[in-house]
This record gives structure tokens, sequence and C-alpha cells, in this order.
């Protein structure tokens, strides 16, 4: 064999092995701290581990999730989180969708408008929550000064009489948790209105012109060329908030603290809290593992209900 | 038909939607610039009627918000140089190469994104603690550098490079390191450019990452900090506003600056880290 020949071969090894090389740093960090963690969270979930323990575990079986599922805070924290998902998905769907069919009308300063639109993504989510907090804060926040002045103002009218009552605001668990929903949508929408918009501007101009000239109204035009042409964006939308909003945890923190008496308390918190203040590393994963099942039931629906419109 | 009254009518809905995202913002910011008494008043105004620093003085007085600021630059900067490196190599891999198993590779990336840290705390503390990285920065500087959207970003913007540049330079005998340093990270500046951005927006305002694996408040975050002005016993204001500036500062910047491809990354990628 000549050296030419050697070193051909050598050339086609290393050809194929470059491409495992670029990929390596990537996938050993994939592995290792989120692919092993998840499945080792699976196996804690039927140990006995603590925050402490240090050598093996006990197999407690299904011991956990039996426990888990009789803790009342854990059950709420799921329903709080379960309902959360279902009234702020479809919400925020809507509003980003609105959003950007808004922002497609031939209008003045688009480029402003779509930029201050989107401007609230760009803040971290515990700032949100001080936003938020502090515009909602007391009986004189911005909030409540003013329904204050509207108040005044429909009295001056004569169409009220009562003296004003400032509005309980965050300690009251029902307004807290309407709150958590407005503030992301208040936060968020702006990203996935992008997402659409990005989809609407890719439609050809000439299929509503063809439309137009069959003499299809705006409403015909939405409902047969815009809302066919977004499946893809639709899907990835409704997916990504869903898992958006199952892990809700920082905009809490500051904004709610998960009160008044657990009213905003979502299971990522509550996750921490079993986790890292009552060092219950078997339990906390045995909830971990029962959201990633909620998560993924909710994605494949979202999944079977968008490839079965496809037939359409 | 469009109309100009309905032009309009949509310019006016757009307006009163642009308050909606403006006004809150602008409060804080506002309210950040009042005095104790000002802040707490029972007529209280929107804008300050005496303007003054006194806030942003006291908070950068007290406690080390100086220092938390630089830790959150230096774990944002540093991050966002290795998420840049890691994730052009995974979407040039991704995008340019024929090989065994790549389309398992890009399945398990992209599956990577329903599996959030979020949810499997607690494992992932123990791994940070198991490579002795807990109370350590790069905790949270070199496990959230890999993003299963940087590669997809990457992916894609790769993917209209032409083939002949990379076979021409083959022929040439470059090696593939050459070709990835000189041919391929020049002709994916604007993509990286839109990574660079994004990573940085990721790291400046995470907050998980640092909750489970910094320990000392010498090494807390700027997110940390603000998180823990606030608690049972109510919020201090004067420091939270004034700091919550501070965070927005940096952002508010690269976003006037960099407003472009920030709003064509989310087009290109359509997701995120």
């Amino acid at each position: 064999m000549t050296s030419k020949v050697l070193s051909y071969k050598k050339y086609k090894f290393k050809q194929k092995i470059i491409p495992y090389i670029f990929l390596a740093p990537n996938l050993l960090i994939f592995t290792i701290f989120i692919i092993f963690p998840a499945l080792i969270g699976i196996v804690y979930s039927f140990t006995d581990r603590t925050l402490f323990t240090f050598g093996n575990a006990n197999f407690v079986g299904f011991q956990n999730y039996i426990t888990i599922f009789n803790d009342p805070f854990f059950i709420k924290a799921l329903w709080n989180t379960v309902g959360l998902a279902l009234v702020t998905v479809p919400l925020m769907f809507v509003v980003s969708l609105l959003l950007a069919v808004l922002l497609k009308q031939p209008i003045k300063a688009l480029g402003f408008y779509r930029a201050t639109y989107y401007w609230p993504v760009m803040i971290s989510a515990i700032v949100v929550g001080i936003i938020w907090q502090w515009i909602l804060a007391g009986n004189y926040g911005l909030f409540n000064t003013t329904l204050q002045g509207l108040h005044n103002f429909f009295k001056s009218l004569g169409l009220v009489s009562s003296t004003f009552t400032p509005s309980p605001t965050l300690s009251d668990g029902r307004f807290a948790w309407i709150a958590v929903v407005f503030a992301i949508l208040w936060s968020r929408a702006g990203y996935y209105m992008i997402i659409f918009l990005a989809a609407l501007l890719s439609i050809p101009v000439s299929l509503y012109e063809a439309a137009e000239m069959d003499g299809a109204n705006k409403f015909q035009k939405f409902r047969f060329i815009t809302y066919p042409s977004l499946k893809a964006a639709r899907t990835m939308v409704l997916i990504l908030v869903t898992m958006e909003v199952f892990k809700i945890y920082p905009l809490v923190v500051t904004f709610t603290g998960g009160g008044p008496f657990r009213a905003t308390e979502f299971t990522v918190q509550y996750i921490y809290k079993v986790a890292f203040q009552h060092y219950q590393i078997g339990q906390a994963s045995a909830m971990s593992v029962i959201m990633l099942l909620i998560v993924t039931t909710f994605s494949g629906i979202i999944f079977f209900l968008s490839k079965r419109g496809e037939g359409q | 038909m469009i109309t100009k009254r309905f032009v309009w009518k949509v310019q006016i809905i757009a307006t009163f939607v642009f308050l909606i995202f403006l006004v809150p913002v602008l409060y804080t910011i506002a309210s950040a610039f009042k005095d104790m008494t000002e802040l707490f008043s029972t007529t209280p105004t929107f804008f300050p009627k005496q303007w003054t620093l006194a806030n942003f003085i006291h908070v950068l007085s007290i406690g080390d918000y100086t220092l938390y600021i630089l830790n959150s630059l230096f774990v944002a900067t540093t991050s966002t140089i290795i998420a840049i490196v890691i994730n052009t190599m995974s979407g040039y891999a991704l995008a340019k190469y024929k090989f065994k198993g790549a389309t398992i590779i890009m399945i398990v990336i992209l599956s990577t994104i329903m599996l959030p840290l979020e949810i499997f705390m607690a494992p992932i503390f123990k791994v940070i603690t198991f490579f002795g990285m807990y109370d350590s920065l790069w905790a949270i500087i070199i496990p959230p550098a890999a993003t299963p959207t940087g590669i997809f970003l990457m992916r894609q913007y790769l993917l209209t490079i032409p083939d002949d540049i990379i076979d021409s330079a083959r022929i040439d005998g470059a090696s593939e390191w050459q070709i990835f340093l000189r041919i391929i990270i020049p002709n994916a500046k604007p993509a990286i450019a839109t990574l660079a951005i994004f990573s940085f927006m990721w790291r400046w305002n995470d907050y998980v990452w640092p909750l489970i694996s910094i320990f000392s408040p010498k090494k807390q975050t700027l997110q940390l900090a603000i998180a823990n002005l606030t608690g049972e016993y109510g919020t201090d204001y004067t420091s939270a506003l004034a700091i919550s500036v501070f965070s927005m500062i940096p952002m508010l910047l690269i976003f006037v600056t960099f407003q472009r491809s920030f709003i064509q990354g989310t087009v290109d990628s359509g997701m995120k880290g």
C-alpha cells in the first residue's frame, strides 16, 4: 500500500468523525445536564432520597406518588397550574394572533409599534413581577388610583353615588390569579406576535388578490386564506406557550410570592419548596415526573389536533 | 377596499395597545426617581414632582449591588461566547455534513426543549453538586450555553451557505477546522449576532439556574438579588424599583441598537431556549 492510499484512508476517516467532534460539546452538556438529570429524576422518584443523602437511597416503590397525591398543597398547585394553562394558552394564542393581524395593516410607524410591543419580552420575569406588584400595590398604586379617578369621573356625571372602595388587588386570591394571567400575556404576547407576523408576511399577496376578485369579504379572507396558512406557526405557538405556562415560576416569585394563601402557587414553586426547603428529593422528583407526563400529554394533544386538521 | 377611515381606526387601536405596553414600564421607571414621601403618598402622581437620584444612590450604597451587576455581566458575556462557539459548531455539523445518526441527534436536541430545567431542578442540583460546580458561577455559565434554540437557529442559517464554497476550499487543501474558522464563521455573522443577543438576554434575565446553583451572597446575580428584595414581609420598593431600572438598562440599550436582528431572530428560530 502506498502512503497516498493510507493518507486518503486517514482523510476519509477524519471526514467521518468530524461532524461528531463538532457536535460533541453540545451533546455532552445536553446529556450531563438535561437528559441524565431527567433519567435519574425518574429513579429518585421511587426512593426516599433527601437533599443530604449522598450514598444509596432506599427503594420505596410508589410511596412518593401516594404521598404527593395525598398532599393537599401539591393538589392545589397542580390544579392552579393546569387551570392556568387552560386559560392562558388559548388567551395568549388569540391575543398574539390579533396583535400580529393588527400590525399587518397599512398604518403609519409599523416598525415602531412592532418594536414597542416586543419590548416587554426583554424584561426579566423577576422585574416584570416587580413592575406589576408596584402597579397593584396597596390602595394607592397606579391601579387603584386609576380606578378612583374613573369613579370620581362617573360620580361627577351622576352615574354612581357610592363612595370609592379600593380594590383588594393582590390580597384577593382570585384577583391575584387573574393578575398572573394578565402579567404573562403582557410580558410574552409580543414574542408570539412576531412568530405569527413572520408567517403572515410570508403569505403571497396574490392569494388575497385572487380572493378579492372572487368577491371574498374580510372575514372570508381570514377564514380561508390567513388562518390555514398559519398552521405551522399556530402549532408552534401553542406548544411553546404550553411549555412556558407549565414552567412558570420566576414571575410569581416577585409578583405574588405564590400567595395569598397559595392562590397563585404553581407546581414548579412547590417542587422547589419540597426539594430545597423540605429536602424531600424523592417526593420532588415524583412531582417532576407527574409534571413531565402532563406536559407531554398536553403537547401530544396539540400535535394530534394539528395533524388531524391537516386533512382539511 | 382599505379606506382612510379604516386605517385611522386601526392606527388608534395600535396606539392604545402601545400604551398598555408602555405605561407600566414608564410608571416603574418614573417611580424609581421619586423620594420616599412621594413613593408612598396617598395622592400619588404618575411622574415625580421632584426628580431625585436618592433611590439609585441608596441601592448602590447598601449591599453589593455593584458586585451583583458585575457577576451578571460576567456570566452573560462568558456564557454567550461559549454558546456562540458550541452552537455554531453543532449547527454546522447538522447543516453541512451527512453522517450516521444525524436525524436521531436532531430529534434528541429538539426533545430537550420538552425537559425544562424548572421541572427537574432537584436532580439537576444533584448533578451540579456531583461535578463540584455548586456555588460556582460556571454552573450558570456552561450548562445553559448549550441551547436547542441556538443550534436550530445556526443550522437554519448555515443551510443557506452554498456547498460550493466549502467544497472548493476543501479542494484547495483547507482542513475542516480552517473551513469552519475562515469560511463558516465569517459567513454566519448575522446569525451569530442574533444568537449573541438572545443568549446575552437569557443569561442576564436568568433566575432559576442561579437559584439552584448559587449559595454565597457574593456570587449572587442581579436577578437573584432583586428577587431577595421581595418576601413575606412585603417588598422594599425604594431599592426594588431602582435596581429594576438597572436590570432593564442593558436590555434597553441592546434592544434599541439591535432591534432588527432581534425581531428577525425570533422570526428565524421561532423558539426560545
